[in-house]
Order: C-alpha cells, then structure tokens, then sequence
C-alpha cells in the first residue's frame, strides 16, 4: 500500500507537492556511525517519482499528470537512527520496533509538483475514500479541506484584485476577503494543519512558515488561478476602439483574465497607479475584530398602523453583542471614553461618525440623518425600508458592522407560502393492504400568508398594495415581488389540482421544497387516511405499542417491542421499512415477531402467503436455526444447493411454507421463479448487499413482486448514502428521486461538505422509514444486558465440506483396527484436523493458499468486522490455533486497511506490553487484536473492545469466558457482545448441542478438555463428526 | 516646432528633458480623475487663463516638474524649462484667518455628514456649502486669491512652469483631496480636531467618566516548533474531522463592489468597478459548478 502526502511550497506562486510513503520499501537505510547527519539522505520508503505519477493518475480524472514535472525536496520527519518513522497510516509487516531517541532529521523525497490550478483542481477531485491499496495521509486531508474552503469563497464571490510586487515586478492579482466569521474558520483550519505540512526544510537562514502563513498562502494563489483561469475566454474590457496607448487600467484587467499577471510599465507608474488602488480597496477592510465595539444599525418597524420605519445607531460591544450604547448617549459623551455597563469605550464620537460616512456608501439613505449635528436615526419608507432588509443589512453585515433586524424577518410565517391539501381518492381502510407509496392522493394547493389562507380576492387586494412588506393581521409580511407574479400566475391558471402519490405527498409533506406554484411549501394538510398517516410519520410521533405475539417463543426486549411496532405501522400503510439497528440488538428476532403477529388471530387457512428472505449465504443457516428457535410455528423452506426446487415444484413447495430463505446470488440465478411470484413480504437481510443499483442481483431484487418490503442492515445507513438511496428505492420505489438527482442535492453536499441543512433535510426525509437504535442509544442500554453472548451459526464452503468429508472418511477407515492409545490418538487428531478444515482450508492444508471467499467463518467474520468498524467499535478475536491468528493477522491487516494487532505464544512481553497499551489507549490507534487462547487468556486488561470473537471453539465454557474477561472486566463501560462461530451440519454444531442440552454436566465433564470425546463409541463418533451436506453453502 | 519668428525671442520650445520627473499618470485627455481635481481645474479656467493652463499641461505629462512641496499656504516646485538650471515656482493660496476657520468649521459641527466623511477618509461633497455658509471659499474666490511667481523670464501668468505645477496639484487632490485644507492653513487632522471640541462645547457638563480597565487582547496562540511536535506530528486537529463548506452563490450578488463603490479609474466610458463585476459572476458560477462536480462549461 501507498500514503499519499502533500506538502505546500508557498516560495514564488505556491506549488503543491504530492509524495507518498510505500510499505513494500525497505524501512531502514544503511546505518551510518556516529550522530545524525545534518544533510538530508535519500527516504528509504518514499516513492521514486515514477511509480508516483502512476498512483496519482490513477486517483485523478484529469491529465495533471501527463504534465507535471518532477522535484527532489528536503523535509524533515521524526526519525529513529536507522530511518524516517512511517506515517501512522501505513501498515507494514514489522512490528514495531523498540523506541530509541526520535530527532528530526532531514530527508529527500521525490514528489510531484502541482501548480495552484492544478492542485485545487486534483484537490477537489479526490475520491472521498480512497481505493484500495492507498491512503490518504493527514497532510492530504488536510489541503482537501483547505481546497474545498478556497472554491467556497469563491462562490460566495469573496475575493478582490490588487496589484502585488515582488522585487520591482508588479503583478495583478486576485485576493481573498476574509470577514469576521470566515477568519474564525481559517484559524480553526490554520489550528487543525498537521505538523507534517511543515515538514519542508527550511531554506538557509530562512524561517520555517507559520501554519497560517501556508494556509493564507495556499488560499490565495489557488483562488487567484482559479478566478484567473475561468476568465481566461473572456475580456473584462469594453470593446475596444483601435487605441494604442494602453492605460494601466486596462493592462490591469486584462492581466487579472489572463495566465500572463505582469504589469508592463515603470516602476514608478504602477506605484503611483497601486497607491491609488490601495485605498479603493482598504474601504472593503471590515472594522479590526480586536476593537472592543463596532457599530451597529437596528432597524425597528413601524409602531401601530405607522409607516415609519426606523433605523436606529448605536455602539455595540464585540464581546457581548446584547450590549447596546444608542448614540444619544455618545453624544452626550464629553470624554474621549465612554462607559457603559463596565465596558471601556474609547473615541466613541469619532468611531461613530467614521462608521456612519463609511456605512453611508452601502446605505445611502443615512445621508439625510448626517444633515444633523448628532444623528441618532434615520426614518425609512417601507419601499426603503425593504431595501434594508434585503440589500443594506447584508452589506453592511459584511463590512463588519453589526445589524439587528426585527424578529419576524425571516420567518417563514412572515412570507407567502404555498399549503398543499390532500384527500384520500379512494376510501380504504388502514391496514388492508390497499395503500402505498403510489397510492394516487387527490391534491389542491392554495396560497397562505403564515398560517391563513388566502382567497383569490383577499391576495389580489394585497398584491395591488405593490409594496414588498405588508402588515396582515398585526403582523409584517414579506411579499416578494418574484413570488407575487408566482402566485398570480397559480392564480390565473385556476389550479383545479390534481393527483399525485403518496410517495411524492409525503416527499412535500416531510422536506422543504418549492412547489409546483413556486412559492415555499409551509405545510400539508391532508384528510382521512392520508391525513392519518402523515400524522403518525412525522418526527416525534408515537406509534402505538403493540401486544407480542404468544406464538413468540422467547422475551422481547422493550425496545424490540417498539421496533415490532414501528414494522406493523409502517406494514399498514404499504409502506416499505428499513431495520437498521446496531449489529447485535436482534433485528432478526424483531422480523420473526412481525412474521409471527401477522398471523395472530387468523386461522391457518387465512394466514399471509410465503415471505421471501434473501440473505447473504453466510446467515442462512443462522436464520433457519433462529426461526426455529423463536418462531417455531413458521414454516420455513431454505432454498438454495443444486438440489434446489425448480419450476411448479418450487411454487408448490412455497404455499406450504411461511418464510422461504434464499441468497443475494440465488436473487439473481433464479430471478425468474422468484418474479413469477407475488410475495407477501419480500425481506432483505444486510440489506448493503444492494447497494451498487447497477448490479445484476440488485435489479434482480428490484424486479420482485410483493404486498411489504422491509430491509435489515446493521451498518450505518445514514452515513452510506448511496447505500441508503438504493435500500430506499427497493423499499419505496422513486420516493427518493433519482440516482443522479440525488446525487446532487444529497450525495455531493453532504458527503464532500458536510452541508448540515441537506443532512438534516435528508434525515427529516427518511426519518419515517429507517429506525436506528445503536447499543449506545440511552433509550437501548438500560434494555440491555452487560454482556450478550451470540452464537454465529455458519455454513461450510464446497471445498471445507469437500475436504471434511475426506477427513471423516478416513477416519472411520482406520478405526475399526484401532485401540487404546491410537484409537484415541485418532480421535483427537481427527478433532484437531476438522476444527482445521472448519476454520479455513488453507488452515488444514497449511499450503500458505489464497484466504478470501474459501471459509464460511472467515466470511461471516469480514461481514461482522465491516460493520462494527463502521461504528468506531474495537474486537478481540481469539484462536486456539497461532497459525489461524497469524492467517487471519495479514488478511484483516489487508481487507480493512486497518492496523492489526496479533498476540501469540512467540510474542515478548516488552511488545505485548505495547500492544495492550496502544490498543487501549490510542483511540485513532489499531481497532482489531487477534489473540491466541493460550497467550492472551489471561491477566491482561481490554477493555477498549466491546466485541469479542471466538473464531474456533475450546469447548470449555470456563476458558472461554476468562478470554472473554479481558474486554468484559472492570473499565468497561460498553455493553460486550460475545460472538461464537459454529459451523452448522459438522461436529462444531454438534458438541454446541450437546453442551448447551447438559450444561451442567457439560462444565464438569468437559472442563478437562477434549479427551471425553475420544471415551466415545464409533457410533456415536459417527454421529457427531458426520456432515450434513444441506447446511453447505451454494458457491 | 518652433516658428521662425521665435528665434533670437523665444527660448527653444525644447525644455531640457529631466530625469526621474514628476510626471502626471494621466497621459492623455483630462488630467485630475475626481470630481474633487475636476473642480480645481475648473475654478483655475473659470479665471479666464484657459489658454495659458493649457501650455502647463504638456510639461506636467513630460515630467518637466522636478520636485513639488506642499505647506501650509504655500506651494514650492522646481520646474526644468529651457534653461540649464530649474526655475523656481511658488503659488501661495491666501490662508483663512483664525476667525474664519471658526465660523467654517461651526457650519461643519452642525451637520454630522462633514465630520463623518472626513474621519472616513473622503471629502464631504458639500463641504463647499459649510465655507460658503461663513462666507468664505474654499477654492480661491478670483485669481487675485492666488500669490504665484516663477523664475522664468516670461511675464504671462500663469507661465507654463506654474500652469504645469497647477495640474499636478490637481493630480496630487486626487490621492489627498485634504490637500486644499493645508493650502487655506489647516490640516484634516486640525479640522476634526477642532469639530471635537465644539461637540464638546455644546454639550452639558457631565461627570468625568470612570476608566475601567478591560482586558480585550487575544490569546496568544503560537505554534509550537517542528522539534515539539514529535508525537502530533501526523495528526491533524480534530476540528478538522467538523470542518464544513458551503459551496453557494452569494446572498447579495456583487457585494464587494457594491462595498468599493466606483474605482478611482476609469476605461472610456466605463467605471473600472462596473467592468469588474462580470469577472465575479463567472469566477462564482464556474467555482458552483466545480464545487458541485458538474461538468465545466467550455
């Protein structure tokens, strides 16, 4: 794997350096004797130039690359004598090395310069999560932010251009403009910067440049080539008459719009030329925040049935911007300091008086007040007074002076507004299956100011007033003239409303939009069922508890309750749902209880038709074991292996069954049985499988008919939103708009900027059809136990069952002609070998082979880890075998690009000790510890998991709870969850039945070990060490 | 150039060429870009010596003058004509007595618009009005306001050395219009200075207020260097991981000129401002659409 870093170069015009560390590099340089050199030697992991274009073209859709040249710099790193210490995000083989003294010293590294265009451009473009075998280091992240931080202002058109000289060269420039809230966001950024982005050398003599000077420095120069470059098909010029002679005005704007900044004119000319330039451009200066107060306007409404608006002036405190001094009492001032409230006002009379000449520039109107020797006001007409609030304010805003406008403005009660009016168009009962996202609704808008609405005659009279603000009822309003003509036009076309789905109702209902009419929705009002079912989707609703089902076999937890209840509301409605609760809560006990309730009361004749459930391979046999377990009344019908029914036979084989199991694969592989059926409830279990809309089994599943659809997914659905949108869109089909739609107005705003007013839009939006309990979930933790052990039921590959039955086979041959010490030799050794075969083929065959998709476990096991290390949580994951941990050490290390800890007998106490320490204290540090029984069962303390693994078995329930201690002990302040895999159909499911069924006897006769197996006849060895070959997965 | 007739009379038309002049920036057209030098000129024309101004003219752009200093009351230039040394030029303004300062700045105390221009650094536009209203000019009434002399041997007044320092006095009102103050006696600094105290004056007696102390300096936040940040050396601040962008279109459009108001320049007929104003739009638009990962338009 790569690390991608970027170091600013802010000499000249700036320039990013790209460079990366690689883990397949030799970490050590030949060691040298003596101290540290002071001159910089080659980096022995950092990538030679070649290979670090590749990587970056590849990251990268524009042809930077191709263009780009190449530079050697000198940095410095925190250094060990034998070389540069990694980057935390590269992961390498060794284990770390005991610490000698860390200095900096200096470096070379290859890298690959960008120009400022270049970079923004390369900046902004980057993936958000970067491909598999790269990784952004912090640097990098870094200057993204900073990027995405330059193009905002430039949208927000937050920048001016002035002339720079640099040794008697005169350039024109573009410039940013930082006002007061934008400079608490450039410190907050300047504080966040890595040191690593100082890493560069200082040249000779030189000074090594402050975080803000790189930051200032970088902000400038990419938004100067940015400005500079989309104005390069342009001319700022007016057209021009042949003239020769050519002002410094016009050079000036040309070379604003050109890739050629310089000034050609004397030294002397383009001086007098930016001394002129520089005050111009000062007046834009806000007011310097360190001054303890500004002045402000506050613009009062008109008392009574008034017209006379007032904009009143005073001095306001910068720490406490409550603290308002009206100017009447700073002309009553005969000092040059005034105090008020404890506060120390110098030179109020002047500050003031500045204030007003400058404010009067994006304020005219305060001209006429300043004809008087102390204004104090100045009265406004409404007609100007609207310009005020639109214009003036923000104006004056941005040049740093405070602004206090009347509450009401901006409400969205205090404008016209659009009211959507909805009614069922046909009656229906809840509940009787007739509903759904496209269910047509009858729709009527009307027009509304705040809360009333309008009549055609009552809005025109308002409209003939021809003022933006009008007083209704006591209260100001907002009439603007764009909505105005919107709302004449709905008029005139004498809206006779329509229809619509439900889907697109509740989309209105629940999101902020602009409707059809043009004005902004500000509410729904809906009747009958319509009405009743908006009712109870919106946010804080309760949903009515319901009784579990008796026919459950088993207690629910009061929140499962609520979830089974949240799934029989959403199911009354045809509405689809998403069960997206933390891993471990038991969404699947949940479904089972819903199965189960839908049939409460009904006599079996009556009862729903077949749920299809599609699954990964790897829970199949989970499921089929938790039905039984829970909902014994169900029938359930695993369909998948080469003996699957086809055909009439499967359509007969499903009627008399209530849940029929199947995989994502088999979704696609017999689409066309399972779409020639209508299902009562399509179900998919870790829904995420879908999450790619173009893939074969996801428009497979799409295509499925059925009355209900839920999803379950234990991974944070609200953090995936591509993920979410395709779960959505099987549930409620085109509820969510399109892909690309909301791609745009979702994906983009709230993945790359983390725009909070989309995200809670979105939230609002799905709110209705997600329920997300986490385990931390105050609500959850007092329904649960400290410590949830589960056993995960697995299914064995072809190849493990292939390789089992070898095992078994040959086995059973030799036996007959053993006894005594080599029967139970045999014994055991069979044991050890199907233990082996049950972890991972490769495990038995100790062949150093290829690990992925080839064990039922360790697939099970990469399903789990995803989603927990999408919640930031930490697992142990314990082996009997070191040869497992070692395996499933550098898998994990390269599936998750994560850190890995591995502790085994070979391991020495010193590195232990630094393992444990980094595993609980470093919460950026490695969130997954492999641990071999035998050396990490005791004595030590880790706490910082709440996840625990057993990968194979010991059978001894005691050893395997002190294993499970180390996380479950004093310290921990997280619910445990304990996950312990059994293979299903093979001696692992087996022993588990037979220690669950005798506990007690279990824990004394077991407690020894294994040797009680070896006691056993043949039959009953038969018996337990045979495979079931239904419980194998489909390939 | 010259006509025959000149010779033997006239010195060469030719001036000496000097180095390092103080040439106008105005080399074509009028000279003086704010309404503020527009009315200087114009006062000086307005005396009837059209023709004789005109003559300075080319000698300012050359750079004819060779130094220019500004008291108060009083104006000494060095302008290079045709002799081999520069003659001497002085142009006194007659300044305003003690008395009409008062009565001027009394005019100025009673509208708040003088002092608040003049403390943000422009020339209140009606700020003839306040001198008008003591009965006094600001700009020299009639020529005869105007004491000037020049070491040249020509007696037509102004001769071109003084007409020269007249346009670049006006070119000089353009970077400090408060230049004109000076020239009548008084500083800006003088005037608001003096507004001060008659505020003072007409306001109630009150008691001297308390001084209280407060404290508004910032926390030094200084960065700690490169050898102190072994262990943080990769990390960025976790305020990183809650930094937001709002990548949108401005709620005012062109604030920032609207702010500037018209630039001291112009191109034709179009304030440099006015011409600046595409340049926003399209910078802003093509950052959206960057910003929002749609294509860019060619």
């Amino acid at each position: 794997m790569i690390v991608l870093h970027a170091l600013w170069d802010n000499i000249a015009f700036g320039k990013l350096h790209l460079w990366a560390e690689s883990s397949t590099l030799p970490a050590i340089t030949p060691k040298i004797r003596g101290r540290q050199p002071k001159k910089p030697r080659p980096h022995p992991f950092a990538l030679a130039i070649d290979p670090l274009k590749e990587a970056v073209g590849s990251l990268s859709e524009s042809l930077i690359v191709e263009s780009a040249t190449s530079a050697v710099l000198p940095i410095l790193l925190p250094s060990a004598r034998k070389g540069p210490l990694p980057s935390p995000e590269l992961i390498r083989e060794e284990i770390i090395e005991d610490k000698d003294e860390i200095v900096l010293t200096p470096w070379y590294i290859d890298t690959l310069p960008l120009d400022p265009d270049d970079a923004l451009d390369f900046l902004i473009s980057l993936p958000g999560e970067p491909p598999h075998g790269v990784a952004f280091g912090s640097s990098l992240c870094f200057w993204v932010e900073a990027a995405k931080f330059s193009l905002e202002l430039i949208t927000r058109q937050c920048f001016i251009p002035t002339i720079n000289e640099d040794k008697g060269s005169f350039r024109a420039v573009w410039r940013v403009v930082i006002d007061e809230e934008d400079s608490e966001r450039v410190q907050l950024l300047s504080n966040s910067m890595p040191p690593s982005c100082r890493a560069f050398l200082p040249q000779e003599e030189g000074r090594a440049p402050s975080p803000s000077e790189l930051l200032s420095s970088f902000i400038n120069r990419t938004v100067d080539a940015f400005v500079r470059s989309s104005l390069s098909s342009m001319s700022l010029l007016p057209t021009r008459r042949g003239r020769r002679v050519v002002s410094l005005s016009e050079q000036w704007l040309k070379a604003l719009s050109s890739d050629d900044p310089r000034l050609e004119a004397s030294t002397e000319e383009v001086g007098s030329f930016s001394q002129e330039i520089k005050p111009w451009l000062s007046q834009i200066q806000p007011t310097p925040s360190d001054t303890p107060f500004r002045t402000c306007f506050r613009l009062d409404s008109p008392d009574g049935d008034a017209q006379e608006w007032k904009v009143s002036f005073h001095l306001q405190a910068s720490d406490d911007r409550s603290l308002l001094v009206p100017a009447k009492k700073v002309w009553g001032t005969r000092s040059g300091v005034i105090t008020f409230l404890k506060r120390r006002f110098e030179n109020p009379q002047e500050r003031l008086l500045a204030d007003l000449g400058r404010a009067s520039r994006v304020f005219p109107a305060i001209d006429e007040s300043l004809k008087t020797a102390r204004p104090v006001e100045v009265s406004l007409g409404t007609e100007q007074a609207y310009s005020f609030l639109r214009q003036s304010a923000p104006l004056l805003e941005q040049s740093g002076f405070g602004v206090l406008l009347p509450p009401w403005w901006q409400k969205p009660s205090a404008r016209l507004n659009a009211k959507l009016r909805l009614k069922p168009k046909a009656k229906a009962r809840v509940g009787s299956g007739l509903m759904g996202m496209d269910s047509i609704v009858a729709y009527d808008w009307e027009i509304a100011l705040g809360d009333e609405t309008l009549s055609p005659a009552e809005f025109e009279k308002l409209a003939s007033l021809k003022v933006p603000l009008v007083k209704v009822r006591g209260q100001w309003v907002e009439l603007r003239p764009e909505e105005i003509e919107a709302a004449i036009a709905f008029f005139q076309k004498k809206h006779d409303g329509g229809e619509m789905g439900l889907g697109e109702a509740l989309r209105i209902g629940l999101g902020p939009e602009v409707s059809e009419v043009g004005l902004p929705v500000i509410g729904v009002e809906a009747e009958g069922w319509v009405g009743e079912c908006m009712d109870r989707l919106s946010e804080g609703a309760k949903i009515a508890e319901i009784e579990p089902p008796q026919s459950f076999n088993g207690q629910l937890r009061p929140y499962q309750i609520k979830g089974l209840s949240w799934l029989v509301f959403l199911k009354q409605f045809g509405l689809g749902a998403c069960l997206a609760d933390d891993m471990g809560l038991g969404k699947t006990i949940e479904f089972i209880a819903f199965m189960l309730h839908e049939r409460v009361g009904r006599r079996k004749k009556s009862w729903p038709g077949p749920t299809l459930l599609i699954c990964p391979m790897s829970v199949v046999g989970n499921w089929k074991k938790e039905v039984e377990r829970f909902g014994p009344l169900l029938k359930v019908m695993v369909h998948h292996g080469a003996d699957r029914l086809s055909g009439k036979a499967f359509e007969k084989a499903i009627k008399k069954h209530d849940l029929v199991v199947s995989t994502y694969a088999l979704a696609h592989r017999d689409e066309e049985l399972f779409s020639r059926i209508h299902w009562e409830c399509v179900v998919l279990d870790e829904a995420q499988n879908i999450k790619n809309p173009s893939a074969k089994q996801t428009q497979a599943i799409r295509k499925l008919n059925a009355n209900h659809k839920v999803t379950l997914t234990g991974t944070p659905v609200e953090n995936r939103l591509s993920e979410l949108w395709s779960i959505m869109d099987f549930l409620n089909p085109g509820y969510l708009k399109s892909a690309q739609d909301f791609h745009r107005n979702f994906v983009i705003p709230i993945e790359k900027y983390r725009n909070p007013t989309r995200a809670e839009t979105l939230k609002r939006l799905i709110q209705p059809f997600v329920l997300r309990r986490t385990k931390t979930d105050p609500t959850i933790i007092n329904d649960l136990p400290e410590k949830m052990e589960m056993k995960v039921f697995c299914n064995l590959s072809q190849e493990q069952a292939t390789l089992y039955e070898a095992v078994v086979k040959e086995m059973l041959e030799k036996i007959e002609d053993s006894e005594g010490i080599e029967r139970k030799g045999l014994v055991l050794s069979t044991l050890l070998k199907l233990k082996q075969v049950c972890n991972h083929p490769a495990h038995f065959l100790q062949d150093g082979s290829k690990l992925p998709e080839r064990s039922g476990k360790l697939i099970r096991l990469e399903e789990m880890l995803e989603e927990l290390l999408a919640e930031g949580d930490k697992a142990l994951i314990f082996t009997q075998f070191a040869e497992m941990g070692a395996m499933l050490h550098n898998h994990l290390r390269e599936t998750f690009g994560c850190e890995t800890l591995f502790l085994y007998g070979g391991t020495t106490k010193k590195q232990r000790d630094a393992m444990i320490q980094r595993f609980q204290d470093d919460h950026r540090g490695p969130p997954l510890f492999i641990l071999s029984l035998k050396a990490g069962g005791l004595g030590i303390n880790l706490t910082a998991a709440n996840h625990v693994f057993h990968f194979d078995r010991w059978w001894n329930p005691a050893v395997e709870n002190q294993a499970t201690d180390r996380a479950f002990r004093i310290g921990q302040k997280k619910n445990v969850q304990v996950h312990k895999f059994v293979c299903l159909g093979t001696l692992e499911e087996r022993i588990d039945e037979m220690i669950e069924r005798k506990k007690e006897l279990a824990e004394s006769i077991v407690g020894t070990g294994e040797t009680w197996l070896t006691e056993m006849s043949t039959d009953q060895l038969k018996k337990i060490f045979a495979l079931s070959r239904d419980a194998v997965r489909e390939e | 150039m010259g006509r025959w007739s000149d010779w033997g009379y006239y010195e060469p038309a030719r001036p000496k060429p000097v180095k390092d002049g103080i040439k106008t920036k105005s080399q074509r057209g009028e000279i003086g870009e704010t309404w503020w030098s527009k009315r200087w000129i114009g006062v000086l024309h307005s005396f009837g010596m059209g023709a004789r101004l005109d003559r300075g003219r080319s000698y300012a752009r050359k750079g004819q003058v060779v130094s220019i200093d500004i008291q108060n009351g009083i104006v000494t230039a060095k302008v290079q004509g045709t002799r081999a040394r520069p003659y001497s030029v002085k142009i006194e303004l007659k300044p305003l007595s003690e008395k009409d300062w008062d009565e001027v700045t009394d005019a100025m105390a009673a509208q708040a618009v003088f002092a608040a221009k003049l403390l943000s650094g422009e020339m209140p536009p009606n700020i003839e009005e306040a001198f008008a209203e003591a009965k006094v000019s600001l700009f020299p009434a009639s020529e005869k306001e105007l004491d000037t002399d020049c070491s040249c041997p020509d007696w037509a007044n102004p001769c071109k050395h003084i007409a020269a320092v007249y346009y670049l006095l006006a070119e000089s009102f353009d970077e400090d219009p408060f230049l004109i103050f000076k020239l009548r006696g008084l500083t800006k600094e003088e005037i608001i200075e003096m507004l001060r105290e008659k505020r003072a004056q007409t306001l109630p007696e009150e008691e001297a207020s308390r001084v209280i102390e407060a404290d508004f300096s910032e926390e030094d936040s200084a960065v700690p260097p490169l050898e102190e940040c072994m262990d943080t050396f990769w990390q960025a601040g976790e305020a990183l991981d809650s930094f937001t962008v709002n990548p949108t279109h401005p709620e005012v459009d062109n604030a920032i000129l609207k702010r500037l108001g018209n630039a001291p320049f112009t191109v034709g007929k179009h304030n440099v401002a006015s011409l600046l104003a595409k340049a926003y739009t399209v910078a802003s638009s093509a950052a959206l659409q960057k910003a929002l990962g749609e294509p860019q338009e060619e």
